[in-house]
């Protein structure tokens, strides 16, 4: 930092002051940031070649062994599979769900329909778990309808079934923020002049055409902050997993976020943890870096 | 507009579409509402009927167990300091980056965090807490909220700061105005419109947030709503109509400051994730 300057700067004088302003301007916001995020990003990464308990404040360096033992672990790679499963499957139904949302909830008259759609986003990942665990339960909601209108042989033990969990899962991800993806691409839609839309229905252009070669081209950077909030946001999944199910039954619904906390907070390895961190980080970046360049192409031949 | 033939059906599926899912929404909820109202035994084996006997009472016992007064605070304290702090430190740190090339580095900086996820810091920042003594205390739990949340504000103040013509600035800086001055009482006013993007996108995770505070504020007596919540319904998960009305107490705050802002959370949403 540049507190007074000497004597002979004294020309440079109003510059010396103007750089001390604009770092008054950024100093806060840098050091809370640079402490509390940045700092423990770039450690994580020595950390991660460490032994470390969580408790005692030493570490033990160990090269790559973390990564070694990361490699052949089968509970690592289940939880990396889930992830992915999990990531996928929420990322393409809640985008078209949003979509289809989208375009039919357009018209002026179901605003207050959006307003409702809105309402599952707004609750806690506890308010969600504990409404859809009875939504679920063997007694639950579910199949006591299932079974009302005379279809009791598809009742099913929704997040007890190892079959079945991981769906349920997501089914409730999308139930609860399905809304937010409507909205986002509402207002994508929104941005689109009636008169383009106008003019193709006059010269008789059908729905799915105008729907085809017109509005989706011209919604696609909704479509691209869609799917890249939905795969990042699901990539990192923990409250409902921890809140629904711990993971279970067995590790049926155990992602890598509740496979670090597990490893780190319930069998103390801080070190291995980290180290299955820096790989989630590892696949994470790749992943949007390769979303980002292949989606933001095409919004510009859109 | 008239009504083609070719148009009715794309109406009809629009009207089928909503109503659809607006069912599945409204669904679960109404269940919770009414699971809440009814007697536990009259909700077991009814639970799809019209209550028989209002049960407000269940919401008072609720509010006292669950200790959910006591909840709120602690949240409303940690939230609304956050939001404090990201609005005047993500405004104030903006402004250069958004107004001086040489900055750019440290723009960069900040955007790299919108990137990576917090798992990443997490494991380390659990240590630095412990370190710091930082652990069960409002203010790591705060700067930690500040600091995760920064760069998507930083960047959203940088990209709104440029669009704003440098005149009026000028002109207050010819005044005699102090940059300081000129910033907080001409810049600031004028970014109003993200500031409320920014409020509105963070008030949401930040007033439900569970994973952060579930590390560092493990505490009984600093426990959030959520935190409250989530050790209710694990010590009462018989008593289902109790949890059920601790739950709808608990998502009634944000309920209703979303209704009131209706349009500006709509508009915050869509505004931070477009330009996000």
């Amino acid at each position: 930092m540049q507190a007074k300057p000497p004597r002979s700067f004294l020309a440079n004088n109003a510059r010396w002051r103007r750089i001390f302003t604009d770092t008054m301007f950024v100093l806060p916001a840098a050091l809370i940031f640079a402490l509390f995020f940045a700092y423990p990003v770039i450690s994580s990464f020595y950390l991660s070649l460490t032994k470390w308990d969580g408790l005692n404040p030493e570490l033990k360096f160990i090269g790559l062994d973390n990564f070694v033992r990361l490699w052949t672990d089968k509970h690592f790679w289940l939880a990396f599979k889930n992830t992915f499963k999990y990531a996928f499957l929420v990322t393409v139904i809640q985008n078209a769900l949003g979509l289809i949302l989208a375009l039919a909830a357009s018209n002026k008259v179901f605003r207050g329909f959006r307003v409702l759609f809105l309402i599952p986003p707004l609750l806690s990942s506890i308010a969600l778990g504990t409404i859809w665990k009875y939504m679920y339960a063997p007694k639950g909601i579910i199949n006591s309808l299932l079974t009302g209108i005379g279809l009791e042989a598809y009742t099913q033990n929704w997040l007890g079934d190892p079959k079945l969990a991981l769906y349920s899962l997501i089914a409730t991800n999308v139930w609860k923020w399905a809304g937010m993806a409507m909205i986002i691409y509402l207002a994508g839609l929104q941005s689109i002049p009636d008169v383009i839309q106008e003019a193709a229905s006059i010269d008789g252009v059908g729905a799915w055409q105008r729907f085809r070669h017109i509005t989706f081209p011209l919604i696609a950077p909704a479509f691209t902050i869609n799917v890249v909030l939905s795969m990042i946001g699901s990539l990192k999944v923990f409250d409902i997993i921890y809140i629904m199910t711990q993971g279970g039954p067995g590790r049926a619904t155990e992602s890598l976020t509740t496979y670090i906390f597990g490893r780190a907070f319930d069998a103390n390895k801080f070190g291995y943890g980290t180290a299955v961190a820096v790989a989630m980080f590892a696949v994470i970046l790749v992943l949007s870096l390769v979303q980002l360049r292949y989606l933001t192409r095409r919004e510009v031949q859109g | 507009m008239s009504l083609k033939r070719q148009e009715m059906w794309p109406r009809i599926a629009s009207l089928v579409i909503v109503l659809l899912w607006a069912v599945i929404i409204i669904v679960p909820l109404a269940i919770m509402v009414s699971g809440a109202v009814k007697a536990p035994d009259e909700l077991a084996a009814h639970p799809f009927a019209w209550p028989q006997e209002f049960h407000w009472e269940t919401f008072v016992k609720a509010w006292t167990d669950a200790n959910l007064m006591r909840g709120m605070r602690n949240s409303f304290i940690l939230t609304s300091a956050s939001l404090v702090l990201l609005v005047f430190l993500g405004a104030s740190a903006a402004y250069p980056l958004a107004r001086r090339s040489n900055w750019t580095p440290l723009f960069y900086f900040f955007l790299a965090g919108i990137m990576v996820p917090f798992q990443l810091a997490m494991l380390p920042l659990y240590r630095l807490m412990k370190l710091l003594h930082l652990i069960n205390t409002y203010y790591g739990v705060i700067f930690i909220y500040t600091a995760v949340s920064l760069p998507m504000v930083i960047f959203l103040y940088t990209g709104f700061i440029k669009g704003i013509n440098r005149e009026l600035e000028e002109a207050a800086l010819v005044d005699g105005a102090g940059k300081f001055r000129m910033f907080w009482q001409i810049v600031f006013p004028l970014l109003k419109p993200v500031t409320s993007t920014v409020i509105i996108m963070n008030i949401m995770s930040l007033w439900n947030d569970f994973f952060i505070v579930l590390l560092f504020l493990p505490k009984k007596e600093m426990r959030t709503l959520q935190l409250s919540i989530f050790s209710f319904v694990g010590q009462y998960n018989s008593k289902l109509n109790l949890v059920l009305a601790a739950v709808i107490l608990s998502i009634l705050p944000m309920i209703t400051v979303f209704l009131l802002l209706q349009k500006h959370f709509i508009k915050g949403i869509a505004g931070g994730a477009v330009k996000g």
